[in-house]
């Protein structure tokens, strides 16, 4: 879409008063000479114990077995899955603003699709964790691939879950593929301001010879274009395929057509929440709001809404449909999530994913930090219980009564999810402290300087 | 920067638009009175013809106001250019809400749900229709809503139309806020009123048969077809001033992006909804697709695989394609054609279980096609082709830099 010439009436991408110098010296400070603050290190600290905590969770379960956890008869999946669908939807967004704004030439998504790409990378791998464990035998978790055996085993491909292990890893190779590819120009840049040899010498490694010649930016920008072209299906497919997973059962609540193009919305809506929950205090720390301006939150809070309203269509259509439809079962599982023991979960999904977020028709406070970090908030919960209600609440009371159940989560349940949100941030943590979060040389083509003379 | 007499463009549309408005007129009153005569004599395939007529055209008429919102909310200068074009289509919208009249004279023939269920031998069925009729699926129901859906899309149709029309005269006007007020709210109600519409006027047909995707894909089904017609109007205005000054590559290439994004999008709703029925295999569920796939229907499924997608898929990868009108707009009056063909395939299956075309099929939507086309015409003379006082019209009306 070509932008039109017209544009006075929005807020800037960045603030006025910067040149290419500047921009390049206020990025690059952050990982270069500003002093190791002793928040982060408190807070690195946090996140390091939780992490701790995920590997001692996992390191008991492989000592015990999945029987720690709370999953049983009727409830197979439980918050593994709850779990893993809620961080691959997460990372989407990452791969939304670094791919497809690129390709739709929305220059504002510059100063952030460096974090968020970080975002995703760190979402998969905390993701990729739970289907693993949940095998039950992970050290036999390589059958799912299709190799040569003499065991006579080969997957199953008609099995969507199937159809996920080469979703996720192509996923999880591209996104890191994407970032790395994009944080080579940057990383010369490090290798050329650092005063210390041995920063010279591990930021010239993985510059990877970087010189910035003309050449070599012909061919950044190919391969930049060509990853974002192959990253962008990626986006819609890979949170398909997890819908498949459960569309294709035929359990009241997996089995409904809408399924795929709601769990990409809803995907990209818990994504950017998380991308706002991360740059809102990030900004605030690092004095980058000139960077990551008010108009970034605004359209980021628009791409909220808008996914968040096409997730209440997926709820009005399923319920209306349960009604409609006259299938006894449907119109049971709606009756139960309304009125069943889990009911309350429900009606705090509904609040958090559909009432609270339209907060966010007031401009004002979709241009306020405040309240978009406490809407973010709100919206991650949400998304996590719609995976919950998913999972949990279809499979605990299906066609026979007598197999009913209930699902209560272990102590092992919420350490290995809370240890995941460990993993996540020491990972951010240590990514804002190593590495440029924002893209220096895509910040300096925003400067007025940089427009090209037609 | 000052717009209009920045030229000394007529912007008013070509002499030949009340050419085209008259023969659509006269094709249009010809085939009626061909389609009136079937009405008489095979009333079942006349009103079934109509539905999928009706469906068709209404497609382009709401599927218009869609991107007409859609274009108030972005901005940019492919939407500047096709917006009167999109106004004109949406300004359809009463037509369309008189052509829908002769529909309920028809609901006995077209649907199971408005005749007597005493006589039904599925006892299932039955039960479950007695119990839908009280409720949902009755004639009065019927009629209110789509009264009710009507009433919002004139009256979104109505707004966007005047505060468009003051942007044709000065002072400089930027209506951009309210416009953005008014689309935001109003895509939301689109979607909402046209997916309880094709509940009711498609989906009920088969009254046993349930998809929550099913609004999403008409959805994308009008709003393909919409930008399609855009095209091909735009390509028949583009021989004549002031298209000719205002059309640029840039645009023509932004218009065979978004074909490709929409065939896209209607390919992935489709293949889910077939995928997810497919794997579950649930008799009240697989039926339809049994019904679309066998007796000779599954060639014309397998026809819309190759033709509405995979082609078109692989011409709008070039960007040579894309960007050359005279090219384009070949595929844009191809894939109106498979629109028409799509629903043909979801509807007509209902009726019979083998291969079945009429004489009808043919006749009744270039009867109605006619009367739209002039109707269109008509509105798309009454107004300039750009809001010449509209703040963003520079977007088109400047020269270009190269």
């Amino acid at each position: 879409m070509t932008q039109g010439p017209v544009q006075n009436e929005r807020a800037p991408v960045i603030e006025p008063g910067y040149t290419l110098g500047s921009v390049t010296d206020k990025i690059s400070s952050i990982v270069l000479t500003r002093p190791t603050s002793n928040a982060w290190f408190v807070g690195f600290g946090v996140a390091f114990l939780l992490l701790m905590m995920l590997l001692f969770a996992i390191a008991y379960l492989f000592v015990k077995g999945i029987g720690i956890w709370g999953v049983n008869a009727p409830i197979g999946w439980g918050f593994a899955i709850v779990n893993f669908v809620w961080w691959i939807g997460i990372g989407h967004a990452g791969t939304l603003i670094s791919a497809i704004l690129l390709l739709l030439r929305q220059s504002w998504r510059n100063s952030i699709n460096r974090f968020a790409e970080a975002m995703t990378l760190f979402a998969v791998a905390s993701a990729g964790i739970f289907p693993l464990i949940h095998v039950g035998r992970p050290w036999l978790a390589y059958w799912l691939f299709p190799y040569p055996n003499t065991m006579r085993v080969w997957p199953q491909f008609r099995s969507p879950l199937v159809w996920d292990v080469f979703a996720v890893s192509t996923y999880a190779t591209l996104s890191a593929l994407f970032w790395f590819i994009g944080l080579i120009p940057d990383l010369a840049t490090l290798r050329d301001r650092s005063e210390e040899r041995w920063k010279k010498i591990i930021y010239g490694m993985l510059a990877m010879g970087w010189r910035g010649s003309a050449r070599h930016w012909h061919r950044y920008e190919t391969a930049y274009l060509l990853l974002a072209g192959l990253a962008t299906p990626l986006v819609l497919s890979v949170h398909t395929v997890v819908s498949f997973d459960f569309a294709v059962g035929i359990v009241p609540g997996w089995h409904t057509t809408i399924f795929p193009p709601y769990f990409v919305a809803g995907a990209i809506y818990s994504g950017f929440a998380m991308v706002l929950m991360l740059a809102i205090p990030i900004r605030k720390v690092y004095n980058l709001e000139d960077f990551i301006t008010e108009r970034h939150l605004q359209n980021a809070a628009k791409v909220m809404l808008a996914t968040g309203l096409i997730v209440a269509y997926g709820y009005v259509i399923e319920a209306f449909m349960g009604w409609y439809g006259g299938n006894r079962y449907d119109a049971f599982l709606l009756w139960n999530r309304l009125h069943g023991p889990y009911s309350f979960f429900y009606y705090m999904l509904l609040a958090c994913n559909i009432v609270i977020p339209q907060v966010l028709w007031i401009p004002k406070l979709r241009s306020s930090p405040v309240w978009l970090f406490l809407v973010s908030g709100v919206v991650l919960v949400g998304m996590w219980l719609e995976r919950f209600i998913i999972v949990v609440v279809s499979l605990h009371r299906d066609f026979l009564t007598s197999s009913w159940g209930m699902y209560y989560p272990t102590r092992w349940d919420w350490m290995t999810y809370i240890g995941t949100i460990g993993l996540f941030l020491s990972a951010m943590f240590l990514f804002v402290r190593l590495l440029p979060m924002i893209s220096i040389f895509e910040m300096r083509t925003l400067l007025p300087e940089a427009e090209v003379k037609e | 920067m000052s717009a209009a007499p920045m030229r000394n463009l007529d912007l008013m549309t070509p002499p030949v638009v009340k050419t085209i408005q008259q023969r659509s007129l006269i094709i249009g009153l010809v085939f009626g009175g061909i389609a009136a005569l079937g009405a008489w004599h095979q009333a079942d395939e006349f009103f079934r013809a109509y539905l999928m007529a009706f469906m068709a055209w209404l497609g382009v008429t709401l599927g218009s106001m869609a991107i007409l919102m859609l274009r108030h909310l972005t901005k940019g200068a492919w939407g500047m250019v096709i917006r009167r074009i999109l106004g004109a289509a949406m300004r359809c919208v009463p037509l369309m809400a008189a052509l829908f009249i002769p529909l309920l004279f028809g609901l006995r023939r077209l649907y199971i749900w408005a005749r007597p269920l005493d006589a039904m031998a599925d006892n299932h069925l039955r039960e479950h229709l007695q119990e839908i009729t009280k409720t949902y699926l009755s004639v009065n129901g019927f009629v209110i809503r789509a009264v009710f859906y009507f009433a919002i899309w004139w009256g979104l149709s109505f707004f966007l139309t005047q505060w468009s029309a003051e942007q044709d005269h000065p002072p400089m006007r930027d209506n951009s806020t309210r416009f953005k007020a008014l689309s935001g709210p109003g895509l939301i109600l689109y979607g909402l009123t046209i997916t309880f519409a094709v509940i009711d006027w498609i989906m009920s047909i088969d009254p046993s048969w349930i998809s929550t995707i099913f609004g999403l894909s008409f959805l994308i089904g009008q709003v393909l077809s919409a930008l399609c017609f855009a095209v091909v109007v735009e390509r028949i205005l583009f021989r004549y001033k002031p298209m000719s000054e205002l059309l640029k590559p840039e645009q023509v290439h932004d218009h065979g992006k978004f074909m490709l994004a929409f065939i896209m999008v209607w390919a992935y709703f489709s293949f889910s909804q077939w995928l997810i029925i497919w794997a579950g295999n649930l008799p009240e569920e697989i039926t339809w697709y049994m019904r679309r796939l066998h007796g000779g229907w599954g060639y014309v499924g397998l026809f819309l695989v190759l033709f509405h997608f995979a082609v078109p898929f692989v011409l709008l990868i070039s960007r040579p394609f894309k960007r050359d009108i005279t090219r384009l707009v070949w595929l844009a009056a191809w894939l109106l054609l498979m629109r028409y063909v799509d629903l043909f395939w979801v509807i007509e299956p209902n009726f019979s279980l083998t291969f079945n075309i009429t004489w009808l099929d043919v006749v009744v939507p270039i009867a109605m096609g006619g009367l739209w086309l002039a109707y269109f015409f008509r509105n798309l003379s009454a107004m300039p082709l750009v809001p010449a006082y509209d703040v963003f019209a520079v977007e088109v009306l400047e020269v270009a830099h190269d």
